[in-house]
């Protein structure tokens, strides 16, 4: 990807811009990481709290630049087989027969072995190229003549090994497959990963990327974020409900709610025709905030004095 | 900048911060790119390629704003005096720079008129330190402490104790001793300019001395914790006060980590499943396609099950705390650590190890379990919790002194471990020549472990663990 192509990505705050033309609100910091991703060539490791907008940030991208956006998802046993490349062995089969029947008649009017073979060595070694290649997103990323947005989500799932696996296509945009040589990126993808943090990832690929962590928004950031996702939220719910997500965060829970709670939650309160928050009718509505029995449960108790303070706007987090 | 960059990075190393040179680069590139105008975007920017972690993201804005401090020392020495002499009951304002600057030429006058029959303030008065100081000129000061700090090494300042030293060395190498002098001279002379010219002294002085508290700060800091971090892997776990608790923790957990990325779960092949199709393919090749070797794609993962036991009874209490916190730590890092806790009873204490902090964990563990050891009934308990589970891939750690206030010794439970387990360790906190003296049932014990070692500090313990996960395998 050229820098002259993507206007887009220019400065900081063309890429703000951009973003927030397509609904997606963000912090400076995750606009000078994507500019330095962008004029450094190096992937961005992207760090954060479940339902932050990590994916969403590579999705938004690819809007932007009208790119092709290619996503590996990483689990558990992802191998090379799955994420880089395959042959497909069924052809490669059919070419055995083939070249079988064949035989006789390529090898016609050779007179000894000797010849026979020199003969053989003509023909290029087909059953090793690229018609024989099966690519996988990482090896289609690659294959891209105008650039592409890969995605490698979670890659905290994926296992120890498979990230050294990464490390040559993250420093050098290469793949090296064994039977065929080094294949080059057409044009440098730009790579973005995601992790949730489950397992700590190898010092070598963090060595690699640069280092996005993207927090819980602040109360005004994601006041501006509702604004631009759900417009039909008036301004005093808006208000309120952000207010009461940010306490809600406060408080000891196994899952915060993220970003795209209170969005799915502004979403319900739409639905209902709410104008402003009340007791009842965010306990009938919690469970689209808070997914353990156990944070419902903690939070109901001090339901009443936490709407209070959301809505009368003099709450402990700002 | 590109040097001020790399020294910056030297600071970050010392607090901690991984830095490659491949990084130093990035981060060159990375102020190419951003240049700096903007402080805010740089220092992002920065972070985004040198810091790895939150928490080395947190040291790194720390640094960031100590090491580009960007405001130079004040010299007036009389601002405050002037702003208190014009408003005795108001607070200095910054606004007043007028009625300071008057009363700053003022003091000069003053020295100048006590310089006529003072002829070492007259001397002195014509050194380019004092001119600076006169005029307050404060680029050219801090130059000066800067240059002087380079000539006396103060980068090189490693504990706190060194801080007057190189306060004074600086001093020197300013020429402050002139000063000094001159300052005696109108004492003896008892000169109406003698306060005045105190004031510029005691300033300068002030000034230096902040400057290397500054640069204590970045430098030293760093270092001192790896010094102390040195020390504490070496001290007997029982020796170790209160409040280093938690830096143990730290190191604990450090050590536990390079454990488990050196002896996480190994995959092995398998001889069934779902076939490798294009793997097959390939190696039939040679024989004409035909297939005569199959191979198979799934891999087994090696899962080696560790057993902790742990003695929480009070002859071995200071120890025990180290004990359980590194089976906390261990339990976070690798999978399948379950941990058990006795005296007089055992139980399983894997879940609050899983649920609570630390903290809380080892002082429920404690509660609950502590007392008067009893080793025969707490192996009986063991063996109705866990005997079921032990098998050929089952480590049991046993951590205790073996002391059993002359009961049972119930050997024979430990000898059924013995034969199903992999491998038994058992790790005391004495001394190998007290094993076996008293009520000891050491001796005895050991005839039923594989392995069994002497642990009281923190290296002892890693070496052991290391050796107890490659064998494991």
């Amino acid at each position: 990807m050229h820098t002259q192509d993507f206007p887009q990505l220019a400065s900081v705050e063309a890429i703000e811009q951009g973003f927030e033309a397509h609904g997606y609100i963000c912090s400076r910091k995750i606009a000078t990481a994507v500019f330095l991703a962008f004029q450094l060539r190096k992937p961005v490791l992207v760090e954060g709290p479940p339902g932050v907008g990590k994916t969403e940030l590579a999705k938004t991208i690819a809007l932007l630049l009208d790119t092709p956006l290619i996503r590996l998802q990483c689990y558990e046993g992802l191998d090379e087989a799955k994420a880089l490349y395959e042959w497909k062995y069924g052809k490669q089969l059919l070419y055995t027969q083939i070249l079988k029947e064949k035989l006789g008649d390529l090898l016609q009017g050779a007179q000894s072995l000797a010849d026979s073979v020199a003969k053989l060595h003509q023909f290029g070694d087909i059953f090793y190229s690229e018609e024989f290649l099966e690519p996988r997103p990482l090896l289609k990323a690659m294959q891209q003549e105008k650039g592409a947005i890969l995605l490698i989500d979670e890659v905290d799932k994926a296992d120890y090994e498979f990230e050294s696996l990464l490390l040559e296509i993250l420093s050098d945009y290469q793949i090296s497959i064994p039977e065929i040589g080094t294949v080059k990126a057409r044009s440098t993808p730009m790579v973005f990963l995601t992790s949730n943090n489950t397992r700590d990832i190898s010092d070598a690929l963090k060595r690699r990327c640069l280092h996005l962590y993207i927090p819980f928004p602040t109360v005004e950031l994601e006041e501006r974020i509702i604004l631009s996702r759900v417009p039909g939220v008036d301004e005093q719910l808006r208000h309120q409900l952000v207010n009461f997500v940010h306490s809600l965060r406060q408080m000891d829970l196994k899952k915060a709610p993220a970003i795209s709670e209170t969005i799915d939650w502004a979403r319900s309160l739409v639905l209902l025709h709410a104008e402003h928050l009340d007791e009842e009718l965010v306990r009938s509505t919690l469970n689209v905030l808070l997914k353990y029995e156990d944070d419902i449960g903690a939070t109901e108790s001090e339901l009443r004095t936490l709407v209070r303070d959301s809505v009368t706007d003099n709450q402990v987090g700002r | 900048m590109q040097s001020n960059l790399v020294n910056f990075i030297q600071v970050l190393r010392t607090h901690e911060v991984r830095v490659s040179p491949a990084e130093t680069l990035d981060a060159v590139e990375v102020c190419t790119t951003l240049g700096y105008a903007d402080r805010t975007l740089l220092r992002d920017g920065l972070a985004m390629t040198l810091a790895k972690t939150p928490e080395e993201e947190a040291i790194f804005l720390l640094c960031f704003d100590r090491y580009f401090q960007q405001d130079f020392a004040d010299f007036s020495a009389s601002a405050d005096q002037a702003a208190a002499a014009a408003a005795p009951n108001s607070l200095p304002a910054p606004d007043d720079a007028t009625a300071a600057e008057h009363y700053a030429a003022t003091q000069v006058a003053a020295l100048q008129l006590a310089a006529e029959d003072a002829p070492a303030l007259q001397t002195l008065l014509q050194t380019p330190l004092m001119q600076n100081l006169l005029s307050n000129d404060r680029t050219e000061l801090t130059l000066a402490i800067n240059r002087a700090a380079e000539q006396v090494g103060l980068a090189q300042i490693q504990i706190f104790t060194q801080k007057g030293q190189f306060t004074r060395r600086i001093l020197d190498a300013l020429g402050e001793e002139a000063i000094r002098n001159t300052v005696i001279a109108l004492e003896q002379a008892q000169s109406p300019a003698l306060p005045v010219l105190q004031r510029y002294r005691d300033k300068l002085r002030e000034q230096v001395r902040d400057y290397v508290e500054r640069e204590y700060l970045l430098h030293a800091e760093g270092k001192t914790r790896q010094f102390m971090d040195d020390i504490l892997s070496k001290t007997r776990l029982n020796n170790i006060e209160h409040i280093y608790l938690h830096k143990v923790h730290e190191l604990i957990r450090k050590m536990a980590k390079k454990l488990a990325t050196r002896h996480s779960r190994k995959r092995k092949l398998l001889k069934r499943g779902r076939l490798d199709m294009a793997k097959t393919l390939r190696k039939g090749i040679p024989n004409d396609g035909v297939m005569f070797n199959t191979y198979w794609r799934q891999t087994r993962k090696d899962k080696p099950q560790i057993l902790a036991v742990c003695d929480v009874s009070g002859s071995v209490a200071a120890y025990a705390k180290f004990l359980l916190m590194f089976l906390y730590s261990l339990q976070d890092i690798l999978p399948k650590v379950r941990s058990f806790a006795f005296s007089s009873h055992l139980g399983e204490v894997s879940a609050y190890f899983a649920e609570y902090p630390l903290q809380k964990a080892i002082e429920l563990v404690n509660w609950k379990y502590g007392g008067a050891t009893d080793y025969g009934n707490s192996l009986v308990d063991f063996a109705k919790l866990a005997l079921d589970d032990i098998n050929s891939n089952t480590t049991v750690i046993i951590l205790g002194d073996a002391r059993n206030n002359n009961g049972d010794p119930k050997l024979e439970i430990l000898q059924s471990i013995f034969q199903r387990a992999r491998q038994v360790i058992w790790l005391n906190p004495e001394s190998r020549r007290s094993w076996g003296t008293g009520d000891s049932e050491m001796l005895r014990y050991l005839s039923a472990c594989h392995f069994s070692a002497e642990c009281n500090n923190l290296k002892q313990l890693e070496r052991i663990v290391d050796h107890l996960l490659k064998s494991s395998r």
